[in-house]
């Protein structure tokens, strides 16, 4: 097993160090040392998400996200979840536009049962997958599906939105929980095909992070994934590169019964890993980030015209990432009276740029949010094999925040002033109606809205 | 149909030894204004986590003015006598810091996280909202509005109605327990600034609060700190208010809350049972999670495994309020939602389980499984501060001793099957349980009547 570089603490990554290493079958592995508390995360990334889906096919990722947990060579029915319980540990699986990712974290005396259990199902998988947990779990996510977005108040803004904001035919029109239709359509075979396409070790990232031996884990990791063929069948995604600005402001108004008037709306920005899109992510954060920031002072605090307002950030390194704008009219409020001040506050922002006041706070909260994420091995783990699968060196993982601590004023406000602009989003508009002249679906919240689909 | 993998298989590998691990023990100490203090150091973890529990509990609210304890949590962090609204948010997040504060039945709860590196700042503009917060008219009158268009859209949550509407069930009308956590539209058009200061005079002070502290506290002066903080906080001293007792009326029935058109039904399933003061707890804690702690659990192996009825269902206990002499009472509950024309046959289902559970107890293999995953993911579970801070104030708010978490992981290992079956029984009688079902009444009621699991009642939605 060719060894990898041993990495010393670089200055910005509060003290975590990492190591890389590669298995003959091409599996890549990063390790990082922690022992602090007795558990260990294990992750493992496969560099396959909704992107890679074909039309009339959308969901199948997720789906087979959730077939891996319904057994595998070795593993009998609800195994894995019983297993990784019963020995003290927690477990999900996750998928995005970009990946899927499973993982577990494990009391550190536990670990090695972990990554028996992961190598089982990559390498083993199809011996066990039948139509009984296919039907199964098709239910299940078609449950997953009303109960998220279906079933609750603007619960599909996020799929309607990223309709709007991708064309027709790009990867990541579609959301990764699929459509109704193309759930009900997926047949065993298309699974199978699934896994044989993408679930190799060449195509996965597997990280350890915390109360580890590092030889004695890579040397487990080497007897339960080293005989795994890897192969080079995966095709390539459908490019999701589309011009920096939209050139228009795209629009769709939504009648249906939810509580209150809306205006959302997804901004075309800078590609994940770039310095330009830690810049937007401070402009955002001005902007719309918390209780001091400009949207939620002048909507909420002055003018007094919504409930609630804010900015987030969806990172994407394959296509332009979103920025995502919600704002839930107060009392009788319409749209254009919000709208207006929106487009006030942004065209302000681009022309004066953040005050250093601003730039401190948007700073402070977006290292917190570092932080956060990685004082838990679990968090570390999943960070680490992120930089890796996207950018291929898991050591960005570790300098994330310093890069974010060094974009200065001006290139947050060069950001705001090419992007933040009306002819550059798409906007959803709701308009409430009452329940007798709704159809039969009803749309909650997304100020939490997610690219993530997982599985319990 | 199979494929061959292959791989080499190996065995299953074999557990290694154990490392010790320990609910930590926080140190614990009163400042010169009587303010209670636990502290805990946890090396490494950056971002510390500070609790304050104030004695404001629901049941203290005047009359008519349900929500009170809300909008005052909520003004805590809308400016003090040294910044506005505006700026006290703004130094706030200049530290990094976010401040949530909230009120339930036991009392208000602010939670502070911040890198350590900026504590002392934050920990100066937390002491300044409890020692002289503004309470400014127009920013009380903006809480209130802010407050009153929550409500629509809570209504509009199939989740967030189902709830309401099992402690509007359970619990007597005159009990605050059976109104809103935090207002009617009624009651909160009621609150004004001179309300919210009233409430704070007679309810916040810091011989009946405590403050908890975790963190990597290792280059933290914390003696020196809290008392140029939370230390200058000054107020009189009062009498521990006496808690009321919980009752609860758990009379077998369903309530339907009609949500024309909806592609599922939101299920709330329950009735008040024994809180942590109770011999029982450990025991019920292990028999609800064998029933509906996870998705092995046995409830999400029919309902969701088997039939795909549902993305998963959970049975859970939760302390609504506890008191020194133990009368406190715990929310037993089962939640989900199914999808519309599985109702009946899922509800069915559910109660099949239970009553099977009644009659065949829990096996060995199920109660060793659920204490192996109940105590073996302590460790994980309290790696962050925030997690650790949580459970310590949890403790203090429902008058438990500050070793108890550590002390439950002894019972958990202790308790066998048979205790646990019984405590799961017990907790879930198939005949005194209110089901609430947020969905499509045409589609459900007489699917759902048919069950005989009791009387059906429908509840327009408003």
């Amino acid at each position: 097993m060719p060894m990898g570089h041993t990495a010393t603490a670089e200055a910005g990554s509060g003290g975590l160090t990492a190591t890389e290493h590669r298995l003959a079958n091409g599996l890549r592995v990063v390790l990082s040392e922690d022992h602090l508390t007795p558990v260990a995360a294990v992750c493992l990334w496969y560099d396959v998400g909704s992107r890679h889906e074909v039309k009339g096919r959308t969901g199948l990722a997720h789906l087979f996200e959730h077939l891996m947990f319904q057994g595998s060579g070795q593993v009998k029915g609800n195994g894995h979840f019983e297993l990784v319980q019963g020995a003290g540990g927690s477990l999900n699986g996750t998928t995005s536009f970009e990946r899927t990712n499973y993982f577990e974290t494990m009391p550190t005396h536990q670990l090695e049962l972990a990554l028996w259990l992961e190598a089982d199902r990559m390498g083993s998988l199809l011996a066990a997958l039948d139509d009984e947990s296919m039907e199964n779990q098709r239910d299940v996510v078609k449950n997953e599906r009303r109960q998220r977005y279906d079933n609750v108040p603007y619960g599909t803004a996020f799929e309607k939105l990223t309709a709007l904001a991708y064309p027709e035919g790009h990867p990541y029109h579609h959301t990764p929980i699929g459509s109704m239709a193309d759930l009900d359509a997926a047949t065993l075979e298309d699974a199978r095909a699934f896994f044989r396409t993408y679930y190799a070790p060449n195509n996965a990232v597997l990280s350890v992070v915390g109360d580890i031996d590092p030889e004695q884990t890579l040397a487990w990791v080497e007897k339960y994934f080293g005989s795994i063929a890897g192969h080079d069948g995966k095709p390539a995604p459908r490019d999701g590169a589309l011009p920096e600005t939209m050139g228009g402001q795209l629009r769709e108004v939504v009648e249906e019964e939810v509580p209150a008037r809306a205006l959302m709306a997804a901004y075309r920005l800078p590609e994940d890993g770039t310095r330009a899109c830690d810049a937007a992510d401070l402009a955002l954060t001005v902007l719309g980030g918390g209780e001091s920031s400009r949207l939620y002072n002048r909507l909420v605090r002055r003018d007094r015209t919504a409930v609630a307002a804010g900015f987030g950030l969806l990172r994407l390194a394959g296509a332009p990432s979103l920025g995502w704008l919600d704002v839930k009219t107060s009392g009788d409020v319409e749209v254009p009276v919000i709208e207006t001040a929106v487009d006030e506050e942004l065209a302000r922002f681009a022309e004066e740029g953040p005050t250093a006041e601003e730039m401190e706070r948007a700073q402070a909260q977006l290292e917190r949010e570092w932080l956060d994420r990685l004082g838990t091995v679990a968090g570390r783990a999943d960070e680490l094999c992120r930089y890796a699968v996207l950018f291929g060196d898991p050591q960005l993982a570790l300098t994330a925040v310093q890069r974010v601590l060094d974009i200065t004023a001006e290139e947050v406000q060069e950001v705001a002033k090419a992007r933040l602009r009306p002819d550059n989003r798409a906007v959803l508009v709701y308009e409430p109606i009452a329940p007798d002249e709704a159809d039969t679906e009803a749309a909650t919240d997304a100020t939490d809205a997610t690219d993530e689909e997982a599985a319990k | 149909m199979t494929e061959l993998a292959t791989m080499e298989f190996h065995p299953q590998p074999q557990a290694g030894e154990a490392r010790p691990w320990a609910f930590p023990e926080p140190g614990r100490g009163t400042l010169d204004n009587g303010l209670t203090v636990l502290r805990c150091h946890r090396p490494g973890q950056q971002v510390v986590a500070v609790e304050v529990l104030l004695a404001a509990p629901l049941d203290a609210e005047p009359q008519g003015l349900d929500g009170i304890a809300t909008i005052m949590a909520r003004a805590f962090s809308e400016g003090t006598d040294k910044h506005s609204a505006e700026d006290f948010a703004a130094e706030l997040e200049r530290c990094g810091a976010t401040l949530d504060a909230y009120a339930d039945h036991p009392g208000v709860r602010l939670s502070l996280e911040v890198p350590v590196s900026r504590l002392p700042k934050a920990l100066g503009l937390l002491a300044d909202a409890l020692r002289a917060p503004a309470f400014e008219d127009s920013e009380v009158e903006r809480l209130v509005r802010n407050r009153l268009d929550e409500i629509p859209h809570e209504t509009a949550n199939p989740a967030r109605r189902a709830a309401k509407e099992l402690s509007r069930q359970l619990f007597p009308a005159s009990a605050r327990m059976s109104r809103p956590r935090q207002g009617t539209e009624k009651t909160v058009s009621a609150i004004d600034s001179a309300a919210v200061r009233a409430f704070y005079d007679s309810h916040v002070r810091p011989a009946t609060a405590t403050a908890v502290v975790v963190g990597d506290l290792s280059d933290v002066d914390l003696d020196a700190l809290l008392g140029e903080t939370l230390g200058a906080w000054t107020g009189s001293q009062a009498q521990a208010r006496p808690v009321p007792p919980v009752t609860a009326d758990d009379t077998g029935r369903v309530v339907i809350v009609d949500r024309p058109g909806a592609v599922q039904t939101q299920l709330l399933i329950g009735r008040v049972g024994a809180d942590r003061h109770d011999r029982v707890w450990p025991a019920q804690v292990l028999g609800t999670y064998c029933l509906g702690g996870t998705l092995t659990s046995r409830l999400d192996r029919v309902l969701r495994e088997e039939k795909g009825y549902t993305y998963g269902v959970r049975a859970f206990g939760q302390v609504l309020r506890s008191a020194p002499d133990g009368t406190g009472a715990a929310m037993l509950a089962i939640s989900g939602s199914v999808d519309t024309p599985n109702t009946g046959p899922a509800l069915d289902d559910l109660w099949k389980v239970l009553r099977t559970l009644a009659a065949e107890g829990l096996t060995d293999a199920e109660r060793d499984v659920a204490v192996q995953n109940l105590v073996g993911v302590a460790p994980l579970k309290f790696e962050t501060a925030a997690a650790v801070a949580g459970t310590l104030a949890d403790q203090v708010e429902q008058y438990l001793p500050d070793d108890y978490q550590a002390t439950l992981y002894q019972q958990l290992a202790a308790t066998g099957t048979v205790e646990a079956t019984a405590a799961a029984v017990s907790a879930f009688p198939v005949d005194r349980l209110v089901t609430v079902l947020v969905g499509d009444a045409a589609q459900i009621e007489e699917p759902v009547r048919a069950l005989g699991i009791g009387e059906v009642t429908v509840v327009t939605a408003e």
